[in-house]
């Protein structure tokens, strides 16, 4: 066994840590700042998750995920707003629309395998996005999105000081998101997702519709998703076209691939790494000892994607696997050191 | 009428620029494999150079002088297209899923480096200013950059053929394209078809990026991305690997978004994407594609 003997006690004990922080007294997570930022880390750690239920688990290269993120912000904010249903209410639609949306896109798109289907989830998702561009029906705001009323909300999630609210529904809504994927993944359905990555032709000859279990990958993924989007919404206090935008499906990409993919707990450190990187790279670079470095090689560098993009790009070709990868390499080596 | 044929050239133009992108994203596919997200980068960098170049000569440029930029702009692509081929995708032979990830990565780090260098605002790219001008087809006033265009596409669709049709190297593309291990086992090197090809995409990209900054009126390393969306969408209606394919699909879907956008503001990507939706369930291979076996 790779696994630690004391990894399933210490997660506990750091996710009990996590969730109590902002009530143990002064440590930085009691500032709302960091809060917010973790908040909004915690869910693209599950959004990545969701990401890796399709591409590591499935073998599946979408990139069209954003949208069902975007669907579970938008149809949220859009009920909510309208005063059609309760806001928690305006949740749970948003992800039945989701699921039912890749139904239909996935019967469509799982038509094609492989590179094909990644350009065709890439149309499908872009459609969407522009879509939300244009304000069909002045619904979506265009490129302006709209803003969340905060009246149709529980006060508990508005103000400064109520920030550890949006923490804690963020920190639940990722924890929620792992414990169904790793249900699913575990499942017997789970396993037959592994073995159409690996070999489809194999799962075909044994008799079962391989269609109709990529589908379901596909639609549990989007489901998620857009949970993960509801919860945003309340984070970012608005639906926005760049929720929809198939940058998202690509960080989304890079965040499992450089926490490494199959392994579950490395998209989730991924998403929250790759959340946190960007953010706090802006406020480096607006720093004045920033500013004495020449601006052909400065300008470059205060662009995130630049680290990003490069350590992509080792990772893809050195380092396989990612972070998770990695460790196990190392766990590895050490279990058959000992055994010697 | 006036109005019927209007949209419908203006269409075919837009669908010129599709087709300089989806030419390149077409036979590399279809060659080796290679699902290429830094395709959108080629065109950005032949746009900046070809940019650089027309900008060396004024604020506006003679046709001979348009012309070189493209053509420099077009080979820079090119250049920077065959490098990372070498640099980054042979050494990931056969493994398609990473090959299409290092892509992905360098389309990050161009747009980082280009958008850190340049900014994100429209720079003006200085074309002639008889692009500017009318010229009348049946009683239409058609703008006459999108002639330009279509003419750019034509030459290329013809020396695209005629290299692949009558030259060694086109015939181990098309045969590669067709049983790639077939060609290995018959002791031809298809590695070099391969730099060909990255080659070539890339110069049609470059060239295409000239004029797609001519048409969204400057350059910037944000014009791409649509580019590219609709190259890939391009690309699967017309089929995998077959550039004539391309051509018609191209097209097709500028004329398609052209009208759907006149009679429905705002419809033409919407209509595009239901009309890729209906080839993939009618005809999952394309219009031109072969099925895989």
């Amino acid at each position: 066994m790779l696994r630690w003997k004391y990894s399933r006690p210490l997660l506990g004990l750091l996710i009990a840590l996590l969730a109590l922080a902002p009530i143990l007294g002064a440590n930085p997570l009691s500032r709302p700042g960091l809060q917010q930022t973790m908040a909004v880390a915690f869910i693209w750690g599950g959004l990545a998750l969701t990401y890796d239920l399709l591409f590591g688990f499935t073998g599946l290269l979408s990139f069209g995920h954003a949208l069902y993120f975007a669907t579970g912000v938008y149809v949220s904010c859009i009920l909510i707003n309208h005063e059609v249903v309760v806001w928690w209410l305006a949740a749970l639609i948003s992800i039945a629309v989701s699921a039912l949306l890749a139904l239909l896109v996935g019967a469509a798109s799982l038509r094609t395998t492989g590179i094909t289907f990644a350009m065709v989830t890439l149309a499908f998702g872009e459609a969407g996005h522009v879509i939300i561009q244009r304000n069909f029906f002045n619904l979506t705001g265009g490129e302006n999105g709209i803003a969340l009323n905060a009246d149709r909300i529980p006060s508990l999630f508005i103000s400064v000081a109520n920030t550890k609210f949006i923490y804690w529904a963020a920190l639940a809504a990722l924890i929620f998101t792992y414990a169904v994927i790793w249900w699913v993944t575990e499942s017997s359905a789970g396993r037959v997702f592994a073995a159409l990555r690996d070999n489809e032709l194999r799962v075909q000859v044994l008799g079962l519709n391989t269609q109709r279990y990529k589908l379901l990958a596909f639609v549990i993924s989007a489901a998620l998703a857009a949970l993960l989007g509801a919860v945003m919404l309340i984070a970012a206090g608005s639906a926005a076209p760049r929720f929809a935008d198939a940058g998202v499906t690509i960080s989304l990409l890079l965040m499992v691939v450089l926490g490494g993919a199959v392994t579950r707990w490395g998209a989730v450190i991924g998403g929250i790494f790759y959340s946190i990187a960007t953010t706090r790279m802006q406020d480096l670079t607006q720093q004045e000892s920033f500013k004495t470095i020449p601006k052909w090689i400065g300008g470059p560098i205060a662009e995130p994607a630049l680290v990003l993009g490069l350590l992509f790009i080792f990772v893809v070709m050195f380092a396989p696997g990612g972070l998770s990868g990695a460790y196990y390499r190392l766990r590895l080596r050490a279990i058959t050191k000992k055994s010697q | 009428m006036e109005t019927f044929i209007l949209i419908g050239i203006t269409g075919i133009g837009l669908g010129a620029l599709y087709f300089l992108i989806a030419s390149g994203l077409s036979l590399i596919y279809g060659l080796m494999g290679v699902l290429n997200f830094a395709h959108g980068s080629f065109l950005t960098v032949g746009a900046f150079v070809g940019f650089w170049v027309a900008s060396k000569m004024g604020f506006e440029t003679s046709m001979p002088e348009f012309i070189l930029a493209m053509l420099v702009g077009g080979l820079a692509a090119g250049l920077f297209a065959l490098l990372i081929e070498q640099l980054l995708i042979t050494r990931l032979y056969d493994r398609h899923i990473d090959q299409a990830l290092v892509t992905v990565g360098v389309s990050l780090v161009v747009g980082a480096v280009l958008g850190g260098w340049f900014g994100n605002d429209l720079r003006m790219f200085p074309a002639p200013l008889w692009f500017l001008s009318a010229i009348d087809i049946g009683g239409a006033k058609i703008p006459a950059d999108r002639v330009v265009y279509i003419a750019t596409a034509v030459l290329l669709l013809v020396g695209n053929w005629a290299l692949l049709k009558f030259t060694r190297i086109g015939l181990i593309i098309r045969a590669g394209v067709e049983n790639r291990n077939m060609v290995n086992a018959l002791g031809i090197n298809v590695r070099r078809a391969f730099s060909t090809v990255f080659f070539l995409g890339g110069f049609a990209a470059g060239v295409g990026g000239v004029l797609v900054s001519v048409y969204s009126n400057g350059v910037s390393p944000l014009i791409a991305a649509t580019y590219l969306i609709y190259g890939f969408i391009v690309v699967v209606i017309g089929g995998m690997g077959s550039v004539p394919g391309s051509f018609l699909a191209a097209m097709m879907i500028g004329v398609i978004r052209q009208f759907a956008n006149y009679y429905a503001t705002g419809l033409g990507d919407f209509v595009v994407v239901i009309l890729l939706a209906v080839v993939l369930l009618i005809r999952p291979q394309g219009l031109l594609g072969k099925v895989r076996s």
